[in-house]
């Protein structure tokens, strides 16, 4: 990382901490991504009293879940607990990322319309080196809410959850989607927020786009709740693999979309 | 007008947007110790001609040549870390204290010591007592200090000032005024876009007019004079009419009577001490002899007009 894009990302954190308001959609995402699986997982059968091992929905999924080396020690009522924690955890992972969208969707277009742009581009700041800056400045604050609630799920499932619980989300396939699957979509994510901000011609435009953003992350989601896939060590790092290439990629296009003239001379 | 190689020169810069021609054919040399005044109506082409002397955005045609150096893609980067511009709205972060801002700029600009100039622009500005005020707290006077602040943070030889006291109240205009001054006499290359016709006058060693195209560049005098002629007023005790129908008898062609006052251009054969000996010696009682300076506005508008070219 340059001197300047840390001068950037000092900058990006002291604007954030002066204005803390912008957490809020992502602190209350968070929340409402942990208590769901505690909720579905713990809640439910205790208002119900009903185990969910009983349930003829999570029989399968129950059984197959019990086969897996990890967690095959658990009895049934803790498999199911176990198989909801780890499927609620992509929602877990991607919801921080998703309510930082619009921050990220809103950095450069937000510069331009402050007219703090113009200066800061007059300085010898390379394109890439601004671009990673509002990247990296949307990205580290959700990475580290998306921890926090990973710490907090683990430490909720330990003392509210079925024993053992907890070490289903300690298994390489979760610790795979928390710290590099997930992190790596976040980045792909974030990169084109920039890239959208970039090039939008006004904050709306460039929010609304950014919004669209969320919608393969969401298809993700809905396909691992629904049982379309199944995110294994091997899947989760393939996909890291092609997210690896696909930020590549996009820090390439992002450089090569924002047109320092374009935005001085014709956003208003 | 100095003689030494221009640290910056435009070529022939010409700028389109899509099919809109912004600035043709642009040619400047920017020497250091001078103050060059660009002045135009508004959508002149003044802001666009600044942000590519900056190496903000590229010309369509043309080049600048840094130091003698035609400047490429490559090196905008280095003409960069030798220009300040001041941009005609500070641009500052609202949110970051006025210590923050020029901390950021500091580093953006790899300052070895990056505190100890953040510390002596704060002197040098007058905002030590101000450095841990969120800029948006402050005036519009301040801002434009800080941003000033800003600029020269990075010791630039070459200053570009857009528009630097619009909008500022008398005071803190004076202010930025003998800071331009101060900035001259550091040898360095300061340009300043502006609407003030009375600033450039205090300020400026040449000025270019520009609209589109540059329509006239030259000194202030050199321009008056190339304008108006060298002018000279001589005011009479009485009636100046009938004196200006003898000096017109006597071959000087362009004489204006106003009053009991008459301007005058003497021409090649009757300079200005022949010119008072006629007046004399037809009677006239002079009062007084003194050049006929016209305004910057008069010749501003002069050439707006089409009345002088480069």
């Amino acid at each position: 990382m340059t001197d300047r894009v840390r001068a950037l990302l000092a900058k990006e954190f002291a604007d954030l901490r002066r204005n803390p308001g912008v957490f809020i959609p992502a602190i209350l995402t968070s929340l409402v991504a942990l208590a769901l699986p505690f909720f579905v997982a713990v809640v439910v059968p205790v208002l119900t009293g009903e185990h969910l091992s009983d349930s003829s929905d999570f029989k399968t999924a129950s059984e197959m879940f019990k086969s897996l080396p990890w967690t095959r020690m658990l009895d049934p009522e803790a498999a199911v607990q176990a198989l909801i924690f780890q499927q609620f955890l992509v929602l877990l992972v991607v919801g921080p990322v998703a309510a930082s969208m619009s921050t990220a969707a809103y950095s450069v277009i937000g510069e331009k319309q402050a007219r703090t742009l113009e200066p800061l581009l007059a300085t010898p700041v390379a394109t890439v080196e601004l671009l990673a800056a509002k990247v990296l400045g949307s990205f580290l604050p959700a990475l580290l809410l998306t921890l926090t609630v990973f710490g907090l799920l683990l430490a909720g499932a330990a003392t509210f959850a079925r024993p053992g619980v907890y070490l289903a989300l300690l298994t390489p396939q979760s610790l795979a989607i928390v710290f590099i699957a997930g992190p790596l979509a976040a980045l792909a994510a974030l990169q084109m927020a920039v890239c959208v901000s970039s090039r939008a011609n006004d904050a709306r435009g460039a929010q609304q786009i950014g919004a669209l953003i969320v919608l393969p992350i969401t298809g993700l989601l809905v396909a691992e709740v629904s049982g379309s896939i199944v995110l294994t060590v091997s899947l989760t790092m393939a996909i890291s693999v092609g997210l690896v290439v696909l930020n590549v990629a996009l820090l390439w296009l992002g450089v090569a979309l924002f047109d320092r003239e374009s935005v001085l001379t014709r956003w208003k | 007008m100095t003689q030494t190689a221009p640290i910056l020169a435009a070529r022939d810069l010409v700028k389109f947007f899509g099919r809109r021609l912004a600035v043709d054919r642009v040619s400047i040399d920017l020497h250091r110790g001078e103050t060059f005044a660009l002045v135009g109506p508004n959508g002149a082409g003044k802001t666009t001609t600044l942000r590519m002397l900056a190496g903000l955005i590229a010309a369509t045609t043309g080049h600048l040549e840094l130091e003698g150096r035609p400047v490429s893609a490559r090196s905008a980067t280095r003409l960069r870390r030798m220009v300040g511009l001041l941009t005609e709205s500070p641009g500052l972060w609202d949110r970051l204290s006025v210590q923050q801002n020029l901390m950021t700029y500091a580093r953006l600009y790899g300052l070895a010591q990056p505190a100890r100039a953040v510390d002596a622009a704060l002197e040098r500005f007058g905002l030590r007592d101000r450095a841990g005020d969120d800029a948006a707290q402050l005036s519009k006077g301040l801002r434009q200090r800080v941003a000033l602040a800003r600029t020269l943070l990075h010791d630039p030889v070459i200053v570009l000032l857009d528009e630097p006291t619009s909008g500022l109240d008398p005071e803190s205009a004076r202010g930025v005024r003998e800071l331009v001054r101060q900035l001259q006499t550091e040898d360095r290359a300061v340009v300043v876009c502006t609407h003030n016709l009375d600033e450039v006058e205090r300020l400026a060693t040449r000025v270019g007019v520009l609209r589109t195209r540059l329509l006239a560049i030259d000194t202030p005098q050199a321009l008056r004079a190339r304008l108006f002629g060298t002018r000279v007023r001589v005011v009479l005790d009485g009636d100046a009419a009938p004196f200006a129908a003898i000096l017109r008898s006597g071959g000087i062609t362009d004489v204006r009577a106003d009053g009991s006052s008459l301007s005058v251009v003497p021409n090649g054969a009757t300079a200005t001490p022949d010119l008072v000996r006629m007046l004399v010696e037809a009677g006239a009682r002079v009062e007084s002899v003194v050049p006929d300076t016209p305004s910057l506005e008069d010749v501003y508008l002069r050439v707006l007009d089409g009345g002088g070219g480069s």
